[in-house]
């Protein structure tokens, strides 16, 4: 068996404008340097070509809005059919790891999706973890680890309420940076609740930090909640190069985490200093995934002795390790309803900005409490784009009898309202998409 | 009009074959044992033994394909060499358990040619004495990123010369191809049979030469270099003869398909290539060879183990395997053991030795197994198509999984699979038709398909390729196989239809200096061109563009004058 499947596309055709971070030269050195290092065809590592995701894989996932064609390039079908492909190579036992090392990224991605957000329009950790099940069956336990620099909203929306999914997501705090969330407070809806884990870090975190929140968090985290499989959302705009975020990272750093984590799958996220970390964070993270030395990977331009990570921010690391780590343990002792309250539905509004797209969303959203499973949702969602009021039906992947029947009938209920110009209902596990 | 004669020879690992032909006629194909503990005496037996037939007067051309070169590898016979490289940061070379000892030096260029830190000069003092006493030894020169910027093995090689007195190989003319690995590895190789070559071409000057002229060397990509180039040069002519064959397939095919699969079936192996687009197929990177990766230039070629002398097996339910084991001599020529060209012959297939000993192996194996020989020998046949089938088709699927990096690309992938075959090798009468007939596809068996690989080393032409990278923010422009770097004066201005330009001007100007016609087309293998944003604003564009003088055959009629 391979070592390594590395699914590597860098769509070099493909940009959302002329000098977006997305645009055709962002995976270029990366190319490169894999390349010249000979890691294309190093005897642990083997290229696979990806393909196009189907309507099929996406929508188990997905709510696309106007329509699937109408938002859906195929650059991104691509990106998404290269985590599909990536998954298969490990189900399959044809590589020990696959990385995805392609774009345009996915994690801020929701489960509905109107337009382009934080440059994604299709979470590929999702469409990849649903695969998972729907290969595997509804019983699999996924866990996402994401390390971007930025908070994996699109992600944790889609998670928010799934029992079989862990998602942790370490970032910079965000009341320093896009998307302006991922507090250690938001922890899961009543159905998964603790299972959205929320790490932020103070701007500056380094190597240190991001090392010892692996330590002392998420290892220990991994350890006690054996999931089947591990993804690592692995961005890489924590680097101390990178030009849109403020974080310290380094390529060592990088090759040491993954070293740690030894993910089943990586998936490129974000990352957009091109030129000096990119190049030198995949080499790193592909060596150590692949179980070779890494020692001798550096950036060409050292990080400043005034970037790396000072006591203070240490502290302010450690002190958030604590809290989550705390909570982490004591969590089957909350008491849901002080959270979620005491009756049989728990409501509440959002509004979504799509910053690449210039859209707002609003979204009405209900979700049983069941003691019987994560229970059924409904959301109401409207747009500045799509205007009309569009009801999702959404089934867990293991609804109760109870819940089944009674999404049905909240189907029904909605296709009979007059205000919705279209109602949607998926139930993943029997692979239905309904419109 | 004078006529103009030139001889292909091509040594092959049991017969070594030589052609003349006039002008695109075959004037004689013969063919001699190869004598593996002297190739020499193979292919100067072949060459007088095919000049018997020339009556003309005139010099006439020389086209060798030899398996000096890879025989020298694959056998490990090549000389020591020190290799002294240049890493930077990065995959920790001793994890790449190279077979040969590497020094290495402090320095470090990046991925666009810019030097991050210099040549560590301390050490290039201290080198003296690292490479031990032997100051004759064959030295290879490599650095990362070298394809970038040549100047550390410049400026290694220049102080290295004075006092190092034998041969010394560069990464970055060998190839410009990204790939350190394999940089590493095409230099050490080229250094190690350098001594080889000089040797054999010392030979070449003591043999009565008349009635020779030039004699030029067969390459893997099927172009041919002049002794000077092999000289400097020696790996690119590792693995000519299956580029023999796919040269004779281009000078003597009538297949008028754009994608067609080529079949050289032998004693002991069938190599496979693809022809797509009329154009055979090259590796991505290069050759490899006895599981050496290297940059050298090849036609992409898969070998299986399966021949006319192959040997066979038959299991309870399996059925008949045939291969990869050579067996010893067919029955018919008095061997022991049945082959796949005993049962062509026993069925009246083929004419060779004795079709009644033939006849009589395959019934006695028949009464064993309880099945009338004749029906037998039969199915030998049909297994033997079976199993190349099977491999035509592992061969373009793993052609298919080739990595493609645009949308386009991957939205409407190039057409791959062929709609013909064409084959050549002494059995290829026997089983190509029944390999058309399984793949439904139009068949040709080449005429001379015994020899073809001879008419195909002489109909070769000389191939020169160069690649050009200009990155315009840097300001600056190089041809690594030339040792070329130059800065851009006026970097806005140089766009991809000036880098197109100046390539094709450089390409024909590298033929002309190394003593070929230039006067072919110059047309690009591969192209890339990049805009350089950074802080959303354009500050450059990267230009790549990869040559070649189309490496033209001589057609060569299908029939002798
Ligand atoms: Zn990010
Ligand atoms: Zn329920």
């Amino acid at each position: 068996m391979t070592e390594v499947g590395l699914v590597f596309f860098p769509a070099f055709d493909w940009a959302i404008s002329h000098d977006h971070p997305e645009r055709q030269e962002r995976l270029l050195y990366t190319r490169d340097q894999i390349q010249e290092e000979g890691l294309f065809d190093h005897p642990s590592i083997r290229e696979y070509r990806p393909r196009l995701a189907t309507d099929e894989e996406i929508l188990r996932t997905h709510v696309v809005l106007p329509s699937l064609h109408h938002t859906v390039a195929e650059s991104h079908r691509i990106a998404a059919g290269g985590t599909i492909v990536a998954s298969d190579l490990v189900i399959d036992g044809l590589v020990k790891h696959a990385f995805a090392l392609l774009r345009p990224p996915g994690h801020h991605a929701n489960r509905i999706v109107h337009g382009s957000r934080g440059f994604c329009v299709l979470n590929n950790e999702a469409i990849m973890v649903d695969h998972l099940r729907h290969r595997l069956g509804a019983d699999l336990k996924v866990a996402i680890v994401d390390t971007d620099a930025h908070h994996a909203d699109g992600t944790q929306d889609i998670f928010y309420n799934d029992p079989g999914v862990l998602h942790i997501s370490l970032h910079q705090d965000g009341r320093t940076l896009y998307p302006g969330t991922g507090f250690t407070s938001e922890r899961g809806g009543p159905g998964a609740y603790g299972q959205t884990v929320n790490i932020p870090l103070p701007p500056g975190t380094g190597d240190e930090g991001m090392l010892m929140v692996m330590e002392r968090v998420v290892l220990p985290i991994l350890k006690e909640w054996k999931p089947d499989y591990v993804i690592n959302a692995a961005g890489q705009d924590n680097h101390f190069s990178d030009p849109i975020t403020n974080m310290s990272f380094s390529a060592q750093g990088y090759a040491k985490l993954t070293e740690l984590l030894s993910p089943d799958l990586v998936v490129l996220e974000g990352g957009y200093s091109i030129e000096s970390a990119l190049p030198y964070i995949n080499v790193g993270l592909l060596l150590a995934l692949a179980g070779l030395d890494y020692s001798k990977v550096q950036e060409p331009v050292q990080r400043l002795d005034r970037e790396k990570q000072t006591k203070s921010l240490t502290e302010q690391v450690v002190r958030v390790c604590d809290e989550v780590i705390d909570f982490w343990q004591h969590r089957s002792e909350v008491k849901l309803e002080e959270v979620f309250g005491a009756g049989s539905l728990f409501q509440r509004q959002r509004q979504i900005y799509y910053d690449t797209d210039n859209i707002y969303e609003s979204q009405q959203e209900y979700i049983r409490l069941c003691s019987d499973c994560a229970g059924w949702r409904v959301i109401y969602t409207s747009s500045t784009k799509a205007r009309d009021l569009v009801g999702v039906v959404l089934l867990p992947w293991k609804p109760c009898q109870a819940c089944s029947v009674e999404a049905r009938e909240q189907q029904g209920e909605l296709l009979a309202d007059q205000r919705f110009s279209q109602v949607i209902c998926v139930d993943p596990a029997a692979n239905l998409h309904q419109v | 009009m004078s006529e103009f004669y030139k001889i292909g020879i091509d040594v092959g690992g049991t017969n070594t074959d030589a052609a003349l032909l006039c002008d695109s006629e075959v004037v004689a194909l013969v063919k001699v044992p190869t004598n593996h503990n002297d190739l020499l005496s193979s292919t100067m037996q072949a060459l007088h033994k095919v000049l018997d037939h020339y009556e003309g007067k005139d010099p006439l051309q020389l086209h060798l394909s030899t398996t000096l070169s890879t025989n020298a590898i694959v056998e490990g016979r090549g000389a020591p060499a020190n290799v002294v490289a240049v890493p930077g940061p990065g995959v920790n070379l001793k994890s790449l358990e190279f077979p040969f000892p590497i020094l290495e030096l402090g320095g470090y260029m990046d991925h666009r040619g810019r030097e991050v830190s210099p040549l560590d000069l301390h050490q290039i003092a201290g080198l003296r004495k690292a490479l031990g006493e032997d100051e004759a030894r064959a030295l290879a020169i490599v650095g990362k990123f070298s394809q970038r910027n040549p100047s550390h093995e410049q400026r290694l090689k220049a102080e290295l010369s004075k006092w190092h007195r034998g041969f010394i190989s560069m990464g970055h003319r060998l190839s410009g191809r990204s790939n350190f690995p394999r940089r590493i590895v095409t230099t050490y190789l080229n250094a190690s049979i350098a001594q080889h070559q000089l040797d054999f071409l010392g030979v070449w000057k003591d043999v009565d030469r008349a009635p020779l002229g030039e004699i030029l060397i067969l390459k893997a990509d099927g172009g041919t270099m002049n002794l000077e180039d092999s000289a400097e040069r020696p790996i690119e002519s590792i693995l000519s003869g299956p580029a023999a064959s796919i040269m004779g397939v281009k000078a003597l095919s009538l297949c008028q398909e754009k994608n067609y699969v080529i079949v050289d079936i032998g004693g002991t192996t069938t190599d496979l290539a693809a022809v797509v687009g009329g154009e055979a197929l090259f590796e991505r990177d290069g050759a490899t060879i006895s599981g050496y990766k290297t940059l050298v230039p090849a036609f992409l070629v898969r070998s299986i183990g399966l021949g006319g002398d192959s040997a066979l097996t038959y299991e309870e339910g399996q059925g008949i395997t045939i291969g990869p084991r050579r067996s010893g001599t067919p029955v018919c020529l008095g061997g022991e053991q049945l082959t796949p060209t005993d049962a062509a012959v026993a069925l009246g297939l083929a004419c060779l030795g004795s079709q009644e000993k033939a006849r009589q192996g395959w019934q006695r194996w028949g009464a064993t197994l309880g099945v009338d020989g004749s029906s037998l020998a039969r199915r030998v046949l049909q297994a033997f198509t079976r199993q190349l089938r099977q491999a035509v088709d592992a061969f373009y699927e793993e052609l298919e999984n080739m990595p493609l990096y645009t949308i386009q690309e991957l939205l409407h992938p190039p057409e791959l699979r062929p709609t013909a075959v064409v084959g050549l090798g002494a059995p290829a009468p026997i089983f190509i038709p029944a390999l058309g007939e399984d793949l439904d596809l139009p068949w040709e068996v080449l005429s001379f398909s015994a020899g073809a690989n001879a008419i195909g080393a002489a109909a070769a032409r000389a191939t020169v390729g160069v690649t050009l990278r200009a990155d315009t923010e840097r300001g600056s422009v190089t041809i690594p196989e030339m040792g070329y770097q130059r800065e851009i004066h006026r970097p806005l201005f140089f766009s991809i239809e000036k880098a197109r330009q100046l390539a094709e001007e450089k390409t024909r100007e590298y033929a002309n200096f190394r003593g070929y016609d230039a006067t072919g087309e110059v047309y690009i293998v591969e192209e890339e061109s990049f805009q350089m944003v950074r802080g959303f604003r354009t500050v450059g564009q990267t230009h790549m563009v990869r040559t070649q003088l189309r490496p033209e055959v001589h057609r060569v009629r299908g029939r002798t004058k």
